[in-house]
């Protein structure tokens, strides 16, 4: 089963060859207490040892599948399910340095039923998470 | 003397289910209350929802048998703001509670409660309700569900939504619409936790729904004749059986006056730190329970186990 906070220790990672990464990922648990359409996720940004990465720069993978800002928007079958991840990549020169850095979530979810001035709500997170690998 | 039906939604178990309970944990845990009763969120406990596996399928009849449960109400979404440029249209609507009848029918649930979106901080649902619910009523029918919108904070009983819910009824003759309560409408203390998801900003704006909207309990008598299924919405009970926030003591007398014999099915939304929803729940049917025994202690009838 998943760590109860949003962000994942284990996923946090970066990617690309060796020597020459290309950016980093970040796990996040779906943490709303129903499946949520990918539409329905209107972005998820993280704000890492101060520096942000918004949601329009980066790309969200589920399962196998991954997903532009753009694609998820419009993906109104495929769902996040309770008791999953999902995965954001985060485009960056080097990547991240190996060790503990502070790491923000927040996810802008759309939930319909909520009154128009709560569309979306930011569903935020905050914790400490560790690079392993340059 | 009527007898209230005892369950528990899994709702009370969110962040718990997916983390750090399986659901035959969960079921566990309701046989545990002493409940006859399960209602699940089609979405959040069917692990590839709207289609469950054959394996899925077998470990649900499994599990209902083991603990002697009937599936109550299967809880729905009708998201209508679907894009964010784009509304559902009706037929969309439609389909989406069609799908969800068909579903819940498979898994043997007798109610089906869809969760329109809304256009407003009334709660007022999108206008396609009226005709997506209509398009599904023969549906409903012959699958033997009656489809429940939720009358809910901060929506109160004696409100234009609820008086459009029961229009439509009227109007239709049907048997397969009617209303669920949640009893969140009736809380009169505000709230310190808020287990629904809470953000800052809905602390600092939604007042009147983290307060509490105070229905009187009087006003159940208006809508009664509907209501076939409540969800009993609370937030915290303390160690002497004192919910902090939903007056029980002036509920369970209204309802037992007025001869609710459906079920009471538990929804704990408070503090969602890891494993304190299961006592909590339990409480709250050692308290409920206690009323109703005290109630028809009082006036001449049976008194519950």
């Amino acid at each position: 089963m998943l760590e109860r906070s949003h962000i994942q220790s284990t996923g946090f990672h970066n990617i690309g060859p060796v020597g020459a990464r290309t950016g980093f990922e970040v796990r996040i648990r779906q943490p709303n207490y129903r499946s949520s359409r990918l539409s329905l996720i209107e972005g998820v940004d993280l704000v890492i040892d101060g520096v942000e990465y918004p949601a329009e720069q980066g790309r969200i993978r589920v399962g196998d599948r991954e997903y532009s800002h753009a694609e998820m928007a419009e993906e109104t079958v495929a769902r996040l399910y309770v008791g999953t991840y999902f995965t954001v990549i985060v485009p960056k020169a080097g990547g991240l340095a190996p060790g503990v850095h502070h790491v923000a979530s927040s996810i802008r979810f759309r939930h319909p039923y909520f009154p128009p001035e709560f569309q979306p709500v930011f569903v935020r997170d905050a914790r400490h998470a560790t690079i392993i690998l340059p | 003397m009527s007898a209230f039906k005892y369950g528990v939604s899994l709702y009370s178990y969110t962040e718990d289910l997916g983390t750090v309970m399986s659901l035959e944990d969960a079921f566990d845990h309701v046989a545990g209350t002493g409940s006859t009763g399960i209602e699940i969120l089609g979405e959040t406990s069917i692990p590839t929802y709207p289609e469950p596996t054959t394996a899925w399928l077998d470990s649900w009849f499994a599990l209902l048998d083991r603990y002697q449960l009937e599936p109550t109400n299967m809880a729905a979404w009708v998201d209508t703001r679907i894009t964010i440029g784009r509304n559902m249209s009706v037929e969309e609507g439609a389909a989406q509670i069609a799908q969800d009848l068909r579903l819940a029918h498979r898994l043997g649930f007798k109610f089906l409660r869809p969760k329109f979106g809304v256009i407003d901080g009334e709660l007022t649902p999108d206008p396609i309700w009226q005709p997506a619910v209509e398009r599904n009523l023969d549906l409903a029918h012959r699958l033997d569900i009656v489809i429940l919108p939720e009358i809910h904070s901060p929506t109160p009983i004696k409100h234009p939504v609820t008086d459009a819910y029961i229009a439509f009824i009227e109007r239709t003759g049907t048997k397969n619409f009617g209303l669920m309560i949640d009893t969140g409408i009736f809380q009169d203390r505000p709230l310190n936790k808020w287990g629904g998801g809470e953000t800052d900003e809905i602390r600092k704006k939604a007042l009147s729904f983290l307060n509490g909207i105070k229905v009187p309990v009087e006003h159940l008598a208006d809508v009664i004749q509907y209501v076939p299924f409540i969800q009993a919405k609370f937030h915290h009970i303390d160690e002497n059986l004192h919910d902090h926030h939903i007056p029980w003591d002036r509920i369970v007398p209204m309802l037992k006056k007025l001869g609710y014999a459906g079920y009471l099915s538990s929804e704990y939304e408070g503090a969602r730190d890891p494993w304190v929803s299961i006592e909590q729940v339990r409480r709250q049917h050692a308290l409920i329970r206690k009323l109703e025994a005290e109630y028809d202690a009082a006036h001449g009838g049976n008194v519950h186990a």
